[in-house]
């Protein structure tokens, strides 16, 4: 599909094929990520016409008259866009993250959150609603996640590194499934003690995950996180390349390993750790998105993580607008969206794709 | 990125600067075992340097100690008199290329692979050129590996997998070469391919250290060699002071004979056996056995029996004889005389001797004339004997009945087995 041998070509094409591969395949999540775009933004309990949605965005290019209605407008520009954005977003560090995870631990069932960030969110978000601060401020759930996630992230690089000083990667893995587990079990004790019903739902609710936290001052944290994170990951990507061939060829060719991985592994935890703060414990993305592109695409981390990040979103975007109408005027928690959807469409490229999922 | 592309072109035709690379009482331990233990090398440009030795003996460790890979308890490793420590990794990756031995699945493609050899010649993100294409291509070719270039990793044999990884640090275009067993898993073309590679190399003026198992490879393709034993180095110089009879059984605990290389001139291993400190034999009794033959009857009985771990000895054999020649590259003990030459009373008391010293002696079914017939009259003083049963009809009595007569005396006195029960006759005699 899009693998392209390296022959000598002329004119624009005289690039490197891993440039090409990128744009082009970033080309084709583009189209689909604009028309997907447009329908998320056109449907919901106020519908309108796909022109109708172009008009009010291309107004706020400076483009001509919105051709819609106040309401509408409103809806649009304060709830649907930045419910798009956070969708990309969440979706784009979840992307990322998974790639890099599965090759930093060679592990094709490596995901996000394989150190314990997930489950450390989880724990942190039950937290806040069991205290009942996240009734108060609607910044306290959030904030409780993501200090459960990077808590849960320091607890399990302690625990790997001690008394052996230097970080082994199947420690880390070992010791992330182990605290999951621990941290798993608290919160579902925690679900199960408390008594308010009300607060139990918004539990179970949350560790489903879902997008409706959605306003303009979530999308500006999390999308600038996701940026940062991302372009720190991307500039490792040559070193994850050689790091997934074998430990002595990436130090001697010169990958400063440890420093690398750790930068790494704190990296993707923080976009793991963004997205579940605002979305919850969103599963699948971070595992069907990049195995999906490698299919495509090849194993190249220049390659794999740009379009695992526009995958993530797509991918993400696909799931919650399909969770937003499908059961109308019910919203399906887009959790289970990625899972009841995702796991047959990666079960459907494992068979399609048998020789190409022996090895990463 | 100019300048880049210009330097890269003109490496296609490759001008290493020439390092040396050395590694100066190393020291390195996991745990309590002490890996490498004061070991010193020196890896010179345009030179191929072999290191061998047995399983443990450091040989991998020390070569990753030299490609700055292991970090050493005591000791240094220096790159031309700076201690490799203080190079960047990436100047050191641009300056020192080092093939692992084996390497994990992936689904990089053969040309994904051998263009990261590129790596640390490129910018943080900057893509591979068309001149790192270039090379890339050129070494491949040169490994014979341009057929595989689109296929992924993991769908290769062993030993295909070994040479895209040649062409990979060949396309480091490093100073120093430096190759953990780059032959281990490829045939007998690739093994030579790979060895004449590793010397172009060191002709081009790159200074080349090659781990290998093969012992006759390395005195054939390395101008020096270093014999590893316990993490020590137990000999180095050139290959026909290192590879030797007493340097074997004290590294490897083997008994081999040595000889030059029909073709090179060059040490040549042929392995005899396990060395007498090994427990294998211990279970039977190792006895002194004597060979009566010539003209090529008694060679393979010598080596069987010298493998079964007895004491083996022969007759009187001419010079230029077949088990002459056997004996003698054995080390086996015997009496030597003129070719064709009619055994003298001063061989025959010497033989005489080593009949009677000998716990069995087996008579092999050779032809007897004039010149050897006092072979098998010396047999008459054995302690035990066994005869070789001969082919009923086949002419062998040259002496006009002399040699029939004394045969059939031997016959009445030993046992007459099957040529090949011999060896199991002679183990299982208490």
């Amino acid at each position: 599909m899009l693998r392209i041998t390296v022959r000598k070509q002329n004119g624009i094409f005289a690039v490197s094929p891993i440039i090409r591969r990128t744009v082009i395949g970033a080309l084709v999540i583009g189209i689909l990520l604009f028309i997907v775009g447009l329908i998320a933004l056109s449907t919901g309990p106020v519908s309108m016409s796909f022109t109708g949605t172009l008009s009010v965005l291309l107004a706020h290019l400076g483009i001509g008259e919105p051709s819609a209605t106040a309401t509408q407008q409103a809806v649009i520009d304060n709830i649907r866009i930045p419910r798009l954005l956070l969708a990309l977003g969440a979706g784009a560090g979840l992307g990322v993250a998974g790639a890099t995870m599965q090759g930093l631990f060679r592990n094709p069932l490596a995901d996000p959150g394989i150190i314990g960030v997930s489950a450390g969110g989880a724990l942190g978000a039950v937290i806040a609603i069991a205290t009942g601060l996240a009734a108060i401020s609607t910044l306290y759930l959030p904030l409780f996640a993501f200090t459960g996630a990077a808590g849960a992230m320091v607890l399990v690089f302690v625990v790997a590194m001690a008394g052996r000083g230097r970080m082994s990667m199947a420690s880390l893995l070992l010791t992330g499934v182990a605290v999951s587990s621990l941290l798993g079990a608290i919160t579902s004790a925690i679900i199960i003690l408390t008594s308010q019903l009300e607060a139990q739902r918004q539990m179970v609710f949350w560790l489903a995950g879902g997008l409706e936290a959605a306003r303009w001052d979530t999308v500006r944290i999390v999308l600038p996180i996701v940026a940062a994170g991302f372009i720190v990951i991307l500039a490792f990507g040559r070193d994850l390349n050689l790091l997934l061939v074998g430990d002595d060829e990436a130090k001697s060719l010169g990958v400063r390993t440890g420093l690398v991985r750790s930068a790494l592994i704190t990296a993707a935890a923080l976009l793991t750790g963004t997205a579940v703060a605002f979305s919850g414990t969103i599963a699948f993305v971070g595992l069907v998105v990049p195995h999906s592109i490698r299919m495509i695409a090849g194993p190249d981390h220049r390659a794999l993580l740009p379009l695992s990040a526009l995958g993530g979103g797509l991918f993400l975007l696909i799931a919650d607008t399909l969770a937003r109408n499908i059961a109308h005027p019910v919203e399906i928690r887009v959790g289970i969206i990625t899972a009841l959807f995702g796991a047959p469409f990666f079960l459907f490229l494992l068979i399609k794709n048998r020789s190409r999922v022996d090895a990463l | 990125m100019t300048a880049r592309t210009t330097s890269a072109t003109t490496a296609t035709v490759n001008s290493p600067r020439g390092a040396s690379l050395e590694a100066r009482d190393a020291v390195l331990r996991y745990g309590d075992t002490c890996i490498l233990s004061g070991t010193t090398v020196r890896v010179q440009p345009r030179v191929v340097t072999g290191i061998v030795g047995p399983n443990g003996s450091g040989k991998s460790t020390l070569l990753r100690a030299l490609a700055g890979l292991a970090s050493l308890d005591a000791g240094s490793v220096s790159l031309d008199g700076v201690p490799i420590g203080q190079i960047t990794p990436k100047i050191r990756a641009r300056r020192i290329a080092y093939m692992p031995q084996a390497s994990s699945d992936h689904a990089f493609t053969a040309l994904e692979l051998v263009l990261m050899g590129r790596y640390p010649h490129m910018g943080m993100f900057q893509m591979e050129s068309r001149s790192d294409i270039q090379i890339a291509e050129d070494a491949m070719q040169q490994t014979g590996t341009s057929d595989f270039a689109s296929r992924r990793m993991h769908e290769l044999s062993g030993g295909e997998r070994q040479r895209v990884s040649l062409a990979r640090v060949l396309a480091q275009q490093a100073d120093v070469l430096l190759l953990d067993e780059p032959t281990a898993s490829l045939d007998l073309q690739h093994q030579l391919l790979t060895m004449m590679m590793a010397r172009q190399q060191a002709d081009t003026g790159v200074a080349v250290a090659v781990v290998l198992h093969d012992l006759s490879l390395a005195a054939r393709h390395c101008d020096v060699i270093y014999l590893l034993d316990k993490g020590r180095v137990v000999a180095e110089g050139a290959p026909w002071d290192v590879v030797t009879q007493p340097n074997l059984r004290s590294a490897f605990s083997v008994d081999a004979a040595i000889e030059p290389d029909a073709l090179t001139g060059r040490p040549s291993v042929s392995l005899l056996g396990i060395g007498s400190t090994d427990e294998t034999t211990s279970d039977r009794l190792p006895k002194r056995v004597h060979i009566i033959g010539g003209a090529g009857s008694g060679r393979d009985l010598m080596h069987r029996l010298q493998l079964a771990g007895h004491t083996v000895t022969s007759c009187v054999l001419g010079e230029g004889d077949a088990d002459h020649e056997t004996a003698t590259r054995l080390g086996i003990q015997h009496v030597a005389s003129a070719p064709f030459s009619v055994i003298t009373l001063e061989q025959d008391a010497a033989h005489r001797k080593l009949v009677r010293e000998a716990d069995v002696v087996i008579v092999c079914e050779m032809a007897v004339g004039p010149g050897n017939l006092r072979n098998i009259e010396a047999a008459v003083e054995a302690k035990r004997l066994v005869l070789i049963e001969r082919q009923s009809g086949a002419e062998w009595d040259y002496t006009g009945g002399s040699a029939e007569t004394v045969y059939s005396g031997l016959s009445s006195a030993g046992e007459t087995v099957r040529r090949d029960a011999v060896v199991d006759t002679v183990n299982t005699l208490y």
